[in-house]
């Protein structure tokens, strides 16, 4: 099995800020899944002879944090020594769709050293072993395990400022070591114009397969033509609110003169959707929240204390 | 410190460890991971290793104390992973190990991983210190591996020249057994220190290691470690020759000093006819006694401390008024009184009737201080 040693690990602003956000506010230490991608990157200066023979210059390979798993607590998918269980992480990976990778985990616990602790490195070593969730690399024929490890402390002094501290560490498996990564926040703005070259959205806009060009022979309404356009309307729901599917032929031909209203529409039903999500979301973490408070009173219960 | 503000479960495998393990174990600093809930749940542990202490840090969870304990170790081993095994084929196995089946309410849980814990650290600087590619070091390691007990350590940073540091334990005798009703709790033992700096390069006569010796605390009561002098190192020398010697001195002065017991004791007993009987002497190693004296109505103690070196050395005296007290409502004590006629050649009774003599003065400049000091307060 090959090292496939990162030259960095990037992540953008908001993902990092949203798991410190996590972290800071939940009520211990807390661990979780990281998703993303990892490409290998040609190296800008190609030469004819190559003395190595190497295809691949082993430092050129980029890990993309784009998503990331909370537990809320500890202990998610692996025991106490640090094995993985296989059936938990499973579990918890249940509704990733297949374009978000598993490329690594990453824990946070409160006032205590920047350092992998003892199950920390086990349960990375073990899970960087784990061959049924590797995936392939972009732009290269190598497949890549989870083997990235994310730590996030705060320091052991109370503190007016709230610091959090943070170190990216990649599973290296012929040396049995954590080495560190360096890692690179993408944000917005005219200094990291270039990493959108390299984008790639995590919720694509979905590939409809209707036909929409509406000539005058598909008015005729079929059965076959009816399910598909009923099937498309259903995609077209998960990401905008009320939106007709035959609306978007609006967007193409000769009626694109409108282009402008008519995109402005679809990204305002898009926003609505996502709003409607957002209390949905609030909703159901009033519940969550009720539950983990109950829970709470068990666990203290069972430890013996009130 | 008080284990009482971790919660329960906690606080009795801490209790367990701290009284149960023959290791003196000591908790640096305690202090609370969780919000809102007040429970301390992370410490720093100190643990005795190769004459020294390492740093780990314990972190429970308020949140789950059911939950097995994190580890995290000091920032000189980040390449200590005891748990991980790697098999040949790359497949990983993590070994049965005492996190393995976490029962918390078992209160030895913490006791169990400390210790395998530091065995395992044990081998992983034996197994570092194997691969330092220095030749005389391989040689002193190879010579002195059969030793039982004996605990190794590389000093490894950005800023400190590369050591290796060795505790060998010296003397294959129970020091306790040979005190009579002595109630040391941990065995006393004696180590020597030896710190060798790493040399890759090659030098006709390597320099001498840096050599300490070093007892545990409570041997110091019946033998001050300090007060030996260490045979000198000779060029050339390696530790094969210079440990048996050594520890032959120290054998000698072991039972010398064990024999010195006998003869504070008589002399304790002598000084009964002169004083009377002692309200309190120390039974077991006989460095302490303390008789109640007076002098007309002036009623005083008179402490007496016995160094090791008795006879050779005379005891000290400091004497103690019943009557007057500082402001504080202490009794007032005077200096200690070491300038009196002695010789060691003296018989036990002649030693405490010349101390007798010499307190009959002394008192009454001890009363003269006591009623100065005493109206300096009103």
């Amino acid at each position: 099995m090959d090292d496939l040693p990162l030259q960095k690990i990037q992540i953008s602003g908001p993902t990092l800020a949203s798991m410190i956000q996590r972290f800071s506010t939940a009520l211990g230490d807390v661990d979780g899944l990281l998703f993303g991608h990892v490409s290998h990157i040609a190296p800008s200066s190609l030469s004819d002879d190559d003395p190595l023979g190497s295809s691949s210059d082993p430092s050129t390979f980029v890990a993309t944090v784009s998503g990331f798993l909370c537990s809320g607590t500890i202990d998610s998918f692996y025991d106490s020594s640090g094995q993985v269980n296989v059936l938990a992480l499973r579990r918890l990976l249940a509704d990733r769709i297949p374009l978000r990778s598993l490329i690594g985990w990453f824990s946070g616990r409160r006032r205590s050293p920047l350092r992998p602790s003892l199950r920390e490195s086990s349960v990375t070593a073990c899970l960087s072993t784990k061959a049924q969730f590797s995936f392939p690399i972009e732009n290269s024929l190598s497949n890549f395990r989870p083997s990235l490890f994310l730590l996030f402390a705060s320091p052991l002094s109370d503190q007016v400022i709230h610091t959090h501290e943070y170190k990216a560490y990649q599973y290296c498996l012929s040396s049995q070591t954590l080495e560190p990564k360096s890692i690179d926040i993408v944000n917005i703005g005219p200094a990291f114009r270039g990493h959108y070259g390299s984008f790639s959205p995590s919720s694509p806009f979905p590939s409809l397969a209707c036909d929409l060009r509406g000539s005058p022979m598909a008015e005729d309404d079929t059965d076959a033509t009816r399910v598909s356009k009923a099937q498309a309307q259903r995609e077209l729901d998960t990401c905008a609110e009320g939106v007709q599917i035959g609306s978007l032929r609006r967007l193409m031909g000769s009626e694109a003169t409108n282009y402008t209203a008519g995109l402005e529409d679809l990204y305002e039903k898009m926003l609505a959707k996502l709003d409607s999500l957002a209390r949905l979301v609030e909703k159901t973490s009033a519940k969550v929240h009720e539950q983990e408070s109950h829970n709470m009173k068990l666990r203290y219960k069972v430890a013996g204390y009130d | 410190m008080t284990t009482d503000a971790f919660p329960p479960v906690i606080a009795a495998q801490i209790n367990y460890l701290l009284s149960h393990s023959p290791l003196s174990i000591k908790i640096d600093q305690m202090w609370a991971g969780c919000k809102y809930s007040g429970l301390l749940d992370r410490f720093s542990l100190l643990i005795p290793f190769c004459l020294d202490y390492i740093k780990w840090d314990v972190i429970y969870n308020a949140q789950c104390p059911l939950a097995a304990p994190d580890v995290i170790f000091g920032p000189e081993d980040e390449n200590f992973h005891p748990f991980c095994v790697t098999g040949d084929e790359g497949d990983f196995k993590l070994p049965k190990n005492s996190l393995s089946d976490w029962n918390s309410k078992d209160p030895s849980g913490l006791l169990t991983l400390v210790h395998e814990l530091r065995d395992l650290y044990m081998s992983y600087q034996k197994k570092r210190i194997g691969e330092v590619d220095d030749d005389r070091l391989k040689f002193e390691v190879s010579t002195m591996l059969s030793r039982e007990g004996i605990e190794m350590y590389m000093s490894s940073g950005a800023e400190k020249p590369e050591e290796v540091k060795f505790a060998v334990p010296l003397l294959d005798m129970n020091i306790n057994k040979m005190v009579f009703g002595c109630n040391w709790r941990h065995q006393q033992k004696i180590y020597l220190q030896v710190i060798f700096p790493v040399g890759r390069k090659y030098v006709s006569v390597p320099s001498a290691p840096r050599l300490k010796l070093v007892s545990t605390p409570e041997l110091k009561v019946l033998f001050p470690i300090e007060d030996v002098k260490l045979p000198p190192w000779l060029d050339g020398m390696c530790m094969a020759e210079y440990l048996p010697n050594l520890e032959e001195t120290l054998e000698g002065q072991i039972m010398d000093a064990v024999s010195l017991i006998d003869v504070r004791r008589h002399f304790i007993e002598a000084l009964a006819p002169v004083f009377g009987r002692p309200l309190e002497a120390d039974p077991v190693f006989c460095r302490k006694v303390t008789f109640l004296a007076a002098s007309g109505v002036f009623t005083f103690l008179v402490h007496c401390f016995l160094p090791t070196q008795f006879p050779k050395q005379q005891p000290v005296l400091m004497l103690q008024s019943s009557q007057h007290f500082n402001s504080q409502g202490a009794p007032i004590k005077s200096h200690l009184l070491s300038e009196y006629p002695w010789s060691p050649r003296w018989e036990p009774s002649q030693m405490a009737e010349r101390i007798s003599e010499f307190l009959v003065d002394e008192c009454l400049n001890f009363k003269k201080y006591c009623n100065e000091t005493q109206l300096q307060q009103h």
